[in-house]
């Protein structure tokens, strides 16, 4: 140690200290980083590299992880295949009517919880979080029941009705943990100037909640989008089901194949990762502080 | 509603209370669509499925007879019940295990703030982007016996003994699709974690270390305490996500092989929709919502009292 090195140590014990560690420091959370990266993302690169590859490739020994040739033969082979063109179309559809009816649900819910005090509201408010913690998967005879009842079984509305039932506690609690955030006042000061509630909400309310609507909307179209269990179990027959049973039962009488199903598998995963990629942190808060509050 | 009474449950604002929006009546129709929900899809369907656990449904036309307790009796009396639930929990404690394993270390790793690791966050958090149906027919790829790449990279690396039919062998599939399912779902826990962590302040460790403090004291007296409000949502909501999880473990086996991956919520699809025994399928549903309910208690009374016990 140099004399200069020394005296700094007299006047500051630690500072010498951690700059020899800092390095160290950083090396070994740079590779621990590098290891969670690799442990998420070379099964995605596998799945990728299937997707690119001709039928012969796909079970070369030893496994080759770069596709030579590079194909598109299995995403035209989706493109061409009814079941799931269908599929997409009955998810899309289910997916934005979902979100739409979410946000009008939140959004009214979210105002008349955040701004006004009535008998029952605590009560209706634990109701509303209840549901949302209650398990999915408890649900499905008692959803079957009354999906008969209502003769919404294997219908797209059906389905959408489910879904709501998922979402809505999200959206409600995300938009009403924004409003409980935005000073009363300027509502106050347009109430006394005489303006209704439909307009106060329209004008005024919703044009300043505009991150609390993307997240409530953005977690909407995902999960109805991912949704699984509910689909497979209230919809019959290839014209009704959605993409992720499509894809869940993709098989034939060759069995499956593999690089066309990796292909759908990308064209599915798309909207999703980007939804979620882009709106990571307003749903992980809103999700959190839903909970939280409960 | 008398005004006298309305003010009682007003806001304490005194302008506030003034104003016209004070009314319980503009409340009550604004949360209308969502107690309309909750009436039709929620109230309704539990007491009706409360009544089926107690009956025997005729189908098609869902004629009921009342037979007391003889669905859970037969749940009860049933020797694979014991197997499910042990197998059930088993799966729950592991993969919420797995996943906070994993999830607070890469929340560590990348709340370091060392430069050029955002790329890598954003890297790692892909596989929960990922639909979970997606995930589960990856994994069922990579698995594969013989032609999948896990197998296939063993027998490239002479380890040809280690290969094994992963999801086929009674031993192994239930492990193999828990750590399909970590790796699906870990990324929450860190996400969450790191925006625990985001409020703690720097100087925080540094005060701590010039104290003398190791690693494991920062860790224990000022990391944990810092995100334990977010530790205790992570586990209500990953255990409910286990109880839940359906997906994930169909895809993969279906609940094969022999029924080694069979949990409570593939019994209960399996009992309602493949056999077609509603009531059985209530009876089972009556008991995994108990259950949950009974460890969301535990969970909640053992924040409360640790809390008291925190406090001054």
């Amino acid at each position: 140690m140099t004399q200069l090195e020394r005296g700094q140590t007299a006047t500051w014990p630690f500072v010498t200290r951690k700059q020899t560690s800092r390095v160290g420091q950083h090396v070994l959370v740079y590779a621990l980083g590098l290891l969670f990266v690799f442990f998420s993302i070379v099964p995605l690169i596998w799945g990728v590299s299937t997707a690119l590859k001709t039928m012969n490739d796909q079970y070369s020994f030893p496994p080759r992880w770069i596709p030579d040739p590079v194909t598109f033969e299995h995403f035209i082979s989706v493109l061409n295949n009814h079941t799931i063109i269908r599929g997409f179309f009955n998810t899309l559809i289910v997916s934005i009517s979902t979100t739409a009816i979410a946000l009008v649900v939140g959004v009214l819910g979210g105002y008349g919880f955040s701004r006004f005090r009535f008998p029952g509201r605590n009560t209706l408010l634990w109701s509303v979080l209840f549901t949302q913690l209650f398990p999915r998967v408890v649900v499905i005879v008692p959803f079957f029941i009354t999906l008969r009842n209502l003769h919404l079984m294997n219908t797209l509305p059906g389905l959408i009705l489910v879904y709501l039932m998922v979402v809505f506690p999200v959206s409600i609690w995300l938009v009403k943990g924004f409003f409980d955030r935005i000073p009363v006042e300027i509502e106050e000061a347009a109430v006394v100037d005489g303006c209704t509630i439909p307009r106060l909400l329209w004008r005024i309310v919703l044009p300043m909640s505009k991150p609390a609507l993307v997240a409530a909307a953005m977690y909407s179209f995902v999960l109805a989008w991912n949704e699984f269990l509910f689909a497979l179990v209230f919809t019959q027959g290839l014209e009704r089901r959605p993409l992720s049973v499509a894809l869940a039962f993709f098989i034939d009488e060759n069995g499956i194949r593999w690089g066309e199903l990796m292909a759908a598998s990308l064209l599915m995963s798309i909207p999703a990762v980007i939804v979620f990629t882009v709106s990571q942190r307003l749903l992980v808060r809103g999700l959190s502080e839903g909970a939280l509050r409960g | 509603m008398g005004a006298g009474q309305g003010q009682r449950f007003a806001v304490s604002r005194a302008r506030w209370r003034r104003a016209a929006l004070q009314q319980w009546g503009p409340g009550y129709v604004l949360v209308l669509p969502a107690m309309a929900l909750i009436a039709v899809m929620m109230i309704n369907p539990t007491l009706e499925t409360a009544w089926f656990s107690v009956s025997t449904v005729r189908l098609p036309t869902f004629e009921t007879t009342f037979v007391g307790l003889s669905n859970f009796v037969n749940i009860i009396a049933d020797p694979a019940t014991g197997r499910l639930l042990q197998r059930t929990v088993w799966w729950v404690v592991g993969t919420v295990v797995l996943r906070f394993i994993l999830g607070f270390l890469a929340a560590l790793v990348f709340n370091a703030k060392v430069r050029g690791t955002t790329w890598m966050r954003v890297l790692v958090v892909l596989p929960w982007t990922i639909p979970s149906v997606v995930a589960a027919n990856l994994w069922r790829w990579i698995l594969q016996s013989d032609t999948g790449i896990l197998d296939q990279t063993l027998r490239a690396w002479g380890l040809a003994g280690a290969a094994r039919n992963w999801l086929g062998d009674p031993g192994t599939a239930l492990p193999a699709v828990m750590v399909a399912y970590s790796w699906a779902g870990f990324p929450f826990i860190m996400l969450l974690i790191l925006a625990g962590l985001q409020g703690v302040p720097g100087e925080h460790y540094e005060a701590a270390e010039v104290d003398g403090a190791n690693w494991w004291h920062l860790f224990r007296y000022i990391t944990v305490p810092a995100v334990r409000g977010v530790l205790v949502i992570a586990l209500v909501l990953e255990t409910v996500s286990a109880i839940n999880s359906f997906d994930t473990l169909t895809v993969m086996t279906g609940g094969g092989p022999a029924n080694a991956t069979q949990t409570w919520s593939l019994a209960i699809y399996r009992a309602g929709f493949a056999d077609f025994n509603l009531g059985g399928a209530s009876a089972l549903s009556v008991l995994l919502f108990l259950g949950a309910l009974a460890l969301l208690t535990i969970y909640s009374a053992a924040n409360k009292g640790s809390q008291i016990k925190q406090a001054p």
